[in-house]
C-alpha cells in the first residue's frame, strides 16, 4: 500500500502538536502546582501555626472572614514592596471582615522575623511557617498570596509580584461571600 | 526519505519550542550551574588557586558574598576538608549593584551571568602524589524580577592532581681556595 507522503506529514503535525501542548501543560503543572487546578475553589488546608507573640492561629478560627494568606520570606525583595500595601489593606478592609495573615518561610529565626516586621510596620499576624504547610499550598516560589473567601475556599491564588490592584480586586472578591459567621471575632497574634 | 526527515525535524522543533522559558517564576532548572573545573595540578607543598566557574541562568540573580542587607543570604562556597589537602582562603568576585523591577530605588549586590570563586588550595609536604576529588557546595538564594526562590545549595567537586616538588637545585660546595693544593 502506498503512502500519501502528504498524509504522514499531516499525521506528524498533529503528533507534533499534542507533544507540543502536553510538555507546556506539564511545565505548567509542574510550575504552578496544582494549585490552580485543584486548590483553588476548595477549601483552603487547614494548619495552626505559632505567630511572633507566641500564640498559635488556626486558619479555620478565620472562617467568616475574607483572609489573604501571604506566604514570604525576609530574604525576599519582592515580597518587602508588597508589606506597606498589605498594612493598608489590612487597616482599609479589616474593619469589614478581612484578615491578612503572613507566613513567614524563611530559616531567619524568630528574632530576626520580628525585627524584620517591627521595621516593616506590620500591623497582621506573622506565623512561623513549616514545611508542611507551605506544601499543602504548593508553595515554590515567594512571594505566593492565597485569597480565601468568608466560607474557607480558595478563590485566588497569585505568585510573584503582583500590583498593588491585584489585590484590592482579589479582596473585594473573597469579601463579597454572603457568609460572615465570625465576623468581627478578635484574630490571635494581631 | 524527505518526509522523514521533515517529520524529524517538526517533533525536535516542536518539542524545543516547548521547552522555552516560561517567564519570570515558572522556570524549575537550577539558577545557578557549575561549569567542572579543569584538572588543578598542584605541587606537595604548595599553594595554588583553583577558579570555579558559576553561571546564574539568565532573568536570575543571586546575592553576592556580601549583600547590602542582613536580610538577604550571601553566596557562599563551603569546601570539605581533606586530609592531605589543606583548603585556604576562598574569593569570591565583587558583586554588581543592580536595581530590579520589584523595587527600582533599592540597589542589590549581586552576581548575574558567569562568576568565578577563587578555592586556595595547599597540598601538605606530605601528601601521596595523585588525583584527588575536593567536593563542596554553593549555598545561594536566586531571585528573578518578581519573585524569589528558597536558598538552594549546589554540589560542586573539582579535581586537584598532587605531583612532587621538584628536587631542589643543588649548591655546588664551597671551594676552598686550597682544595687544590
Amino acid at each position: 500500500m502506498k503512502r500519501n507522503p502528504l498524509v504522514l506529514f499531516f499525521i506528524a503535525a498533529i503528533v507534533a502538536a499534542m507533544l507540543f501542548a502536553g510538555i507546556r501543560m506539564s511545565r505548567n503543572a509542574r510550575a504552578n502546582g496544582p494549585a490552580k487546578g485543584q486548590l483553588v475553589g476548595e477549601l483552603a488546608p487547614d494548619f495552626e501555626l505559632p505567630s511572633l507573640d507566641g500564640k498559635n492561629l488556626k486558619l479555620s478560627d478565620l472562617r467568616g472572614k475574607a483572609v489573604l494568606l501571604n506566604f514570604w520570606a525576609t530574604y525576599c525583595g519582592p515580597c518587602k514592596v508588597e508589606m506597606p500595601w498589605f498594612v493598608e489593606l489590612q487597616k482599609e478592609y479589616g474593619p469589614q471582615g478581612f484578615q491578612i495573615v503572613g507566613v513567614a518561610n524563611d530559616d531567619a529565626s524568630t528574632e530576626e522575623i520580628a525585627k524584620f516586621a517591627k521595621d516593616m510596620g506590620i500591623n497582621y499576624p506573622i506565623l512561623i511557617g513549616k514545611d508542611a504547610v507551605s506544601d499543602a499550598y504548593k508553595v515554590s516560589v515567594l512571594p505566593t498570596s492565597f485569597f480565601v473567601d468568608r466560607d474557607g475556599k480558595l478563590i485566588y491564588r497569585e505568585f510573584g509580584l503582583q500590583s498593588r490592584s491585584v489585590f484590592v480586586d482579589h479582596i473585594k472578591k473573597a469579601m463579597a461571600t454572603a457568609t460572615a459567621t465570625k465576623q468581627g471575632q478578635a484574630v490571635p497574634g494581631s | 526519505m524527505k518526509i522523514v526527515l521533515a517529520t524529524a525535524l517538526l517533533l525536535l522543533a516542536t518539542t524545543a519550542l516547548a521547552q522555552e522559558d516560561l517567564g519570570p517564576g515558572q522556570a524549575q532548572g537550577p539558577a545557578v550551574k557549575f561549569a567542572s573545573a579543569a584538572v588543578a595540578t598542584v605541587v606537595q607543598g604548595k599553594p595554588t588557586t583553583v577558579p570555579l566557574s558559576f553561571r546564574v541562568a539568565s532573568g536570575y540573580h543571586i546575592n553576592s558574598n556580601v549583600p547590602k542587607s542582613e536580610f538577604l543570604i550571601p553566596t557562599a562556597l563551603k569546601v570539605e576538608a581533606n586530609t592531605d589537602i589543606v583548603i585556604g582562603k576562598i574569593t569570591y568576585p565583587e558583586g554588581q549593584d543592580m536595581s530590579f523591577p520589584f523595587d527600582p530605588d533599592e540597589k542589590l549586590n549581586v552576581y548575574t551571568g558567569d562568576f568565578k570563586v577563587d578555592v586556595l588550595v595547599r597540598p601538605m609536604h606530605t601528601a601521596q602524589t595523585g588525583k584527588y576529588i575536593i567536593r563542596g557546595t554553593l549555598k545561594y538564594q536566586a531571585c528573578d524580577n518578581a519573585a524569589c526562590y528558597p536558598p538552594k545549595q549546589l554540589p560542586i567537586s573539582f579535581d586537584v592532581k598532587i605531583v612532587k616538588a621538584p628536587p631542589a637545585a643543588r649548591k655546588n660546595p664551597a671551594q676552598s681556595p686550597n682544595a687544590h693544593q
